[in-house]
C-alpha cells in the first residue's frame, strides 16, 4: 500500500509544485521585508513555480485516466486540460495584480500566495473523485478566496464584500455537506465509485437521492455563481480589487465547472430513471443563469459588476456544454474555458489600467479609451467582441461548440435561449464599446503604469483570442481527444 | 485563372495592411493606396466576368476553390462563383472603387476610415463567394464590424443609435440563422456537412424536429430560421426599422454600400440557401413572402413620400425596391426570377446613383432637408444654377423610378411578367407602388430642383471633376443594361434557370 502510494505520488507532481510554490512564496515574504527589488523575487519565483507546473500538466497529459491516492483522487486528461486552463489564468492575474493599484504594496506578495493557494483549492476539486476531496477542495478554496476578497483593507466595500462571500459560502458549505451526509447514508460510502453504481441501481424516481444531489450541488452552483446562488457575486466582484475578481472569475469558476460536469457526467452519463429529472433540472438552471446574467448586466454602471452578471451568463452556456457533455459537450467546455480565459484576463486587465488612472471603475471613465490608449481600446474592444461571440475570435468558436453540441444533441429549446441571451449580451458589450470608440475622453491623461510590458503583456493575451478563432483545428482536436476517469 | 476568386477576395486584405503601414498624417497616399487596391480588385471582377461561362448552370468549375479548414469539424475554405452571385461580385467591385472616389473628401481617421472600407469589401465578397456555411456566416457577421465603426464614427449627429441598432438587428437575425445552420450540418454525415450545394435539394421533407415540446417540420421551421436572418437584412417590411436610421446617418460611401450591395446579401441569401436547401417550404410560404414584398413596396413608397429629409426618402425607396426583389422571387418562375437578380443588380446602380448625389450635395449644404422641420424650404431651384447635376440627378432618378429605356424598367417589368400569373392580385396592387414611387420621386424632383435658388443655394457649386468621374460610369451602367440587359442576364441566364427548375419540382 506504501509503495502504491509513492508510486501514485509520481501522478501528483503538478499539484506538489504549486504546493511548494505557495510554500516558498511563503518563505520569502517573512524573510524580506517591503522592498521593492526583492518583491520582484517573490513574482520571479511565483512564475517560476507557475510554469514549472504548466509543464508537469503538459507531460501529465499522456497518462491513462486512472484514479490515485485509493481512488480518492482522479488523473485523467480532462482534469488535466481544466488545470492548465487555471494555471495559465492564475498566472495571467499575477501581472495584472503587479500592475494594480488595488493590491497595496505591501500585500503584492500576500496575493501572490493566496492566488496559489486558491489554485492548489482549485486543482484538488477539479480531480476529486470522493465527497471528502471534494469538501477539501471547496474549502480551501473558499477560505482562501475570502480573505482575497478582502484584501483591499482600507475600502469598505472590500471588507462588506470578504464578509457577505463568507456568510453565502458558509452556509452553501453547510447545505452541501448535508446533502453529501444523506448521499453517504444512502449509498454508505463516501467515493463517488459506489454512489454511481447506487443510482444506477434505483429502480425508480427517487426523491432523496436527487433532493440530496440537489443539496449537494447548492456547495458547487455558489463557486460557479449559477442562478439563484448567484446573488453573491456581483457584490464580491465589485467589492474585491481588480486583480481579485479576474481571479475569481477564472480560477474557481473553471474548478467549479469541472466539477459539476464530472458529476453530471459519472452520475447521469449513462441513462438510468434520475437521469432525465437531473438534466432537465441543470438544463432549466442553464438557462436562467444565462438569462439573469444577462439582463442584470444590461443596466450595470460599474464595469467589474458587469463583468460579473456577464460572467454568470457565460456560466449559464458552459452548463449547457455540461449536459451534452458526453458527446462534443467536454471538447466545448474545454475550449470555452480557455477562451473564456483569455478574454477575461484582457478585460480585466484593461479595467485595472482604467481604475489605476481614475480610481474608478465607472463606466464613464472607459470613454475615448480608443483614443487615448489605442491598444488598450482596440484589445478590450477584441475581448468585449469575442464575450459577445463574433467571428473571427475565438469567442464565437466557443459559442459555437456548446451551441452545436446543444444542438446535436436536440436541445433546440436550449439552443434558441442561448442565441437569444447572445443578442442581449451584445446589447451591453456594445454600450461599452460605443462608448470606448465614438465618445471623446474626459481627459487626455496617460496611464502612468502602462508601460511597454503592458502593451507586450495585452497584445500576448490578445493574439490567442484571434488565433483561436480562425485556426482552432489543433486544438480542438487536442480536445476532443481528453478522457473522463469513470469508476 | 483559378485562383481569381481567392485574388478578388484578399486583395482588399493585402490593402488594408498597405495602408497600416503608412503614417496616417500621409492623408493623399491612404486615398490613393485604397484607391488602387479597389480599381485592381474591380479589374479582377471584370477578368472573372471575361472568363465565365456563360453556359454552366451552378457553380463555375474553373473557379472553385476548397481547401481544408477545420478538419474535425468538416469545415471548409470552400468558394464558388455563378450566375447568381457574378452580377453581385461586379456590383461590388464596382461600387466599393466608386466609393472611394467619392470619400475622398473624408477628414477624420482617414487611415482607419478606408482600412474598414477595404475589410468591408473583403467581406462582402466573401459572402458572395462562400459555398461553406461556416465561412459563409463568418463573413456574415464580420461585416458588421466594419459597419457598425463606419456608421459610428463617421456618421451624422444620431450616428450611435444607428450604428448599435443595425448591429443588434442583424446579429439578432443571424444567430437564429445560426441555429439552422448547425441543425442542417447535424442532418448530414460526413465532408459535406458544411457544404451549402450539399445541402440543396430539398432533402429534409418529411423530417421532424422537437422545440419547446412540440414537434415541428424540420423544413419549415429553419425555412423560417433562415428567413428570419435574410429577411431582417434585405429588409422586408416587419424587420425594416433598421434600415432608415442606419442610412441617414452613414457618411456617403457607406450608405451606398448599405444599398447598393448589403442588402442584396439578405435576398442573395434566400437565393443561395434558403430556396434551394427548403424548396418546398419556400414554395408553400411563397404567398406570404410575396404579400410581405408587396407590403414593402407600398409601405415603403407611402414612407418615403412622408420624408423631407432626401437621404431618408431615398432609404425607404429601397424598401420599396427590396419589395420588388422578393415578390419577384416569390414568383418562382423564369421571368421572375431573372427578374429578382435584374433588379438585384440594378437596383444597386440606381441606388447607389441616388446616395452619391445627396452625398455630393451634402458636402455643400451640410444639410438633407428639402423642406426644413421648422417649415422653410431646404433646397429649392438647384435646375437652374447646378446643370451638370440636374441632368445626372434625373438620370438616376428615373432609372430607380423604372422608366423605359433605363435599367430599372427592364428588371420590374420581368417581375411583373413573372409573378402575374401566380399573384395576380399582388401583381395589381404592387403596380400601385410603381406609380407611387413615380410620385415621391417626382415631387421630390420639384421641390428640390425647381423654383427661384435661395441664397444659400447660390453659393453651392456644381459638381468638380472628381464627382462627375464617378458618376459617369453608374450612369453609363444604367442606361447601356436600360437598353441592352442581356450582359446580365445572359451571366445569370443558367444559373438562374436551374433554381427555377428545382423550385418547380415542388410546386
Amino acid at each position: 500500500m506504501t509503495t502504491n502510494l509513492l508510486a501514485n505520488l509520481s501522478f501528483y507532481i503538478p499539484e506538489m509544485i504549486v504546493i511548494v510554490t505557495m510554500m516558498s512564496l511563503l518563505f520569502m515574504e517573512t524573510a524580506y521585508a517591503n522592498n521593492e527589488r526583492r518583491r520582484t523575487f517573490v513574482y520571479v519565483t511565483g512564475v517560476i513555480g507557475m510554469l514549472l507546473c504548466l509543464f508537469s500538466l503538459f507531460k501529465n497529459l499522456g497518462v491513462e485516466a486512472q484514479g490515485i491516492f485509493a481512488n480518492a483522487v482522479v488523473v485523467d486528461s480532462f482534469s488535466t486540460m481544466m488545470k492548465i486552463t487555471m494555471v495559465i489564468g492564475t498566472l495571467g492575474t499575477f501581472y495584472i495584480s503587479h500592475k494594480s493599484i488595488d493590491i497595496y504594496d505591501e500585500l503584492k506578495s500576500e496575493y501572490l500566495i493566496m492566488a496559489v493557494g486558491v489554485l492548489i483549492g482549485g486543482m484538488l476539486l477539479a480531480s476529486s473523485n470522493n465527497m471528502l476531496t471534494l469538501y477539501l477542495g471547496v474549502e480551501t478554496l473558499s477560505i482562501l478566496s475570502y480573505v482575497m476578497t478582502s484584501l483591499k483593507r482600507r475600502d469598505n466595500l472590500s471588507s462588506e464584500a470578504a464578509i457577505k462571500y463568507a456568510l453565502y459560502g458558509g452556509v452553501t458549505a453547510g447545505i452541501m455537506l448535508f446533502g453529501m451526509s444523506h448521499l453517504y447514508g444512502m449509498f454508505g460510502s463516501i467515493q463517488f465509485g459506489p454512489i454511481i453504481e447506487g443510482i444506477k441501481g434505483l429502480e425508480s424516481f427517487n426523491v432523496a437521492a436527487v433532493i440530496s444531489l440537489l443539496l449537494f450541488f447548492v456547495g458547487i452552483g455558489y463557486k460557479i455563481a449559477c442562478f439563484p446562488f448567484h446573488m453573491w457575486s456581483p457584490d464580491v466582484y465589485q467589492g474585491s480589487p481588480v486583480p481579485v475578481t479576474a481571479f475569481f472569475s477564472i480560477v474557481p469558476k473553471i474548478a467549479g465547472i469541472a466539477v459539476v460536469a464530472r458529476v453530471t457526467y459519472s452520475f447521469f452519463g449513462t441513462e438510468t430513471v434520475n437521469t432525465h429529472i437531473w438534466n432537465s433540472l441543470i438544463a432549466l438552471i442553464a438557462a436562467l443563469t444565462m438569462t439573469v446574467g444577462n439582463l442584470s448586466a444590461l443596466n450595470q454602471k460599474s464595469v467589474k459588476r458587469m463583468l460579473a452578471f456577464s460572467s454568470i451568463g457565460h456560466v449559464g452556456l458552459i452548463l449547457m456544454g455540461v449536459l451534452t457533455f458526453g458527446n462534443n459537450g467536454m471538447s466545448a467546455i474545454l475550449f470555452y474555458t480557455l477562451i473564456y480565459t483569455f478574454m477575461t484576463l484582457v478585460a480585466f486587465f484593461v479595467t485595472t489600467m482604467v481604475v489605476n488612472r481614475t480610481g474608478s471603475d465607472d463606466a464613464v471613465y472607459f470613454r475615448g479609451l480608443m483614443k487615448t490608449h489605442p491598444i488598450l481600446g482596440m484589445s478590450f474592444l477584441i475581448a468585449l467582441f469575442s464575450l459577445a461571440g463574433l467571428p473571427p475570435f475565438g469567442g464565437f468558436v466557443a459559442k459555437f461548440n456548446i451551441i452545436s453540441s446543444a444542438v446535436g444533441n436536440g436541445l433546440y429549446t436550449l439552443s434558441i435561449v442561448a442565441a437569444i441571451n447572445s443578442v442581449i449580451s451584445l446589447v451591453y458589450y456594445l454600450k461599452l464599446a460605443r462608448s470606448m470608440v465614438f465618445d471623446t475622453a474626459d481627459s487626455e491623461e496617460t496611464i502612468e503604469s502602462y508601460s511597454l510590458a503592458s502593451r507586450v503583456y495585452v497584445i500576448g493575451m490578445v493574439i490567442p483570442i484571434i488565433f483561436l478563432g480562425l485556426f482552432w483545428n489543433n486544438i480542438y482536436h487536442l480536445y476532443s481527444s481528453a478522457k473522463l476517469y469513470l469508476n | 485563372m483559378s485562383g481569381l476568386l481567392n485574388w478578388i477576395l484578399w486583395t482588399p486584405v493585402v490593402g488594408i495592411l498597405a495602408i497600416l503601414c503608412i503614417p496616417s498624417k500621409n492623408k493623399n497616399a491612404i486615398r490613393y493606396a485604397a484607391l488602387a487596391t479597389t480599381a485592381v480588385t474591380f479589374v479582377f471582377t471584370l477578368l472573372l466576368y471575361i472568363n465565365f461561362d456563360t453556359s454552366v448552370a451552378g457553380m463555375q468549375p474553373d473557379f472553385l476553390v476548397k481547401v481544408p479548414w477545420i478538419g474535425d469539424f468538416n469545415i471548409f475554405y470552400s468558394l464558388g462563383v455563378d450566375g447568381i452571385s457574378m452580377p453581385m461580385t461586379i456590383l461590388t467591385g464596382l461600387l466599393f472603387f466608386l466609393c472611394i472616389l467619392s470619400s475622398w473628401t473624408v477628414d477624420k481617421s482617414v487611415k482607419a476610415y478606408f482600412a474598414l472600407l477595404l475589410m468591408l469589401e473583403s467581406t462582402v465578397f466573401g459572402v458572395f463567394f462562400a459555398l461553406d456555411f461556416f465561412l459563409f456566416y463568418v463573413y456574415w457577421e464580420v461585416m458588421l464590424l466594419p459597419m457598425f465603426f463606419l456608421i459610428g464614427i463617421w456618421g451624422g449627429e444620431n450616428r450611435e443609435y444607428a450604428a448599435v441598432k443595425f448591429f443588434l438587428y442583424t446579429f439578432f437575425g443571424s444567430i437564429i440563422m445560426l441555429i439552422g445552420i448547425i441543425a442542417l450540418y447535424y442532418s448530414v454525415d460526413g465532408v459535406d456537412a458544411f457544404n451549402i450545394l450539399a445541402h440543396q435539394g430539398g432533402k429534409y421533407i418529411g423530417k421532424t424536429v422537437s422545440i419547446f415540446g412540440t414537434e415541428w417540420a424540420f423544413n419549415k421551421i429553419f425555412f423560417w430560421a433562415m428567413f428570419l436572418g435574410f429577411a431582417i437584412k434585405v429588409p422586408v417590411f416587419p424587420f425594416h426599422t433598421w434600415l432608415p436610421h442606419a442610412h441617414v446617418q452613414a457618411p456617403t460611401a457607406v450608405s451606398v454600400i448599405l444599398a447598393g450591395v448589403l442588402l442584396k446579401m439578405g435576398t442573395y441569401g434566400f437565393l443561395r440557401i434558403a430556396f434551394p436547401i427548403f424548396p418546398q417550404a419556400a414554395v408553400d410560404y411563397s404567398t406570404i413572402i410575396a404579400v410581405l414584398g408587396v407590403i414593402s413596396v407600398l409601405y415603403g413608397a407611402f414612407c418615403a413620400m412622408a420624408q423631407n429629409d432626401v437621404k431618408k426618402l431615398v432609404a425607404y425607396s429601397s424598401v420599396s425596391h427590396m419589395g420588388f426583389v422578393m415578390m419577384g422571387m416569390a414568383a418562382m418562375t423564369t421571368q421572375g426570377m431573372n427578374g429578382a437578380v435584374l433588379q438585384m443588380f440594378n437596383h444597386g446602380t440606381s441606388t447607389a446613383m441616388m446616395f452619391l448625389m445627396i452625398g455630393v450635395i451634402y458636402e455643400r449644404s451640410h444639410h438633407r432637408w428639402i423642406v426644413r422641420p421648422d417649415g422653410t424650404k431646404g433646397y429649392g431651384g438647384l435646375a437652374k444654377h447646378m446643370p451638370t447635376y440636374t441632368v445626372i440627378f434625373i438620370i438616376g432618378m428615373f432609372a430607380s423610378l423604372g422608366l423605359p429605356g433605363l435599367s430599372g424598367f427592364i428588371s420590374e417589368a420581368l417581375i411583373f411578367l413573372g409573378i402575374y400569373e401566380r399573384f395576380t392580385t399582388i401583381t395589381v396592387i404592387a403596380v400601385m407602388g410603381l406609380l407611387i414611387g413615380a410620385a415621391y420621386l417626382l415631387w421630390m424632383y420639384k421641390r428640390m430642383f425647381f423654383g427661384e435658388p435661395s441664397e444659400e443655394v447660390l453659393s453651392y457649386s456644381d459638381m468638380n471633376i472628381r464627382e462627375i468621374a464617378y458618376m459617369l460610369p453608374l450612369c453609363a451602367a444604367v442606361i447601356i443594361f436600360g437598353i441592352y440587359p442581356s450582359p446580365i442576364l445572359d451571366i445569370m441566364r443558367a444559373s438562374v434557370g436551374k433554381l427555377v427548375e428545382l423550385m418547380a419540382q415542388f410546386q
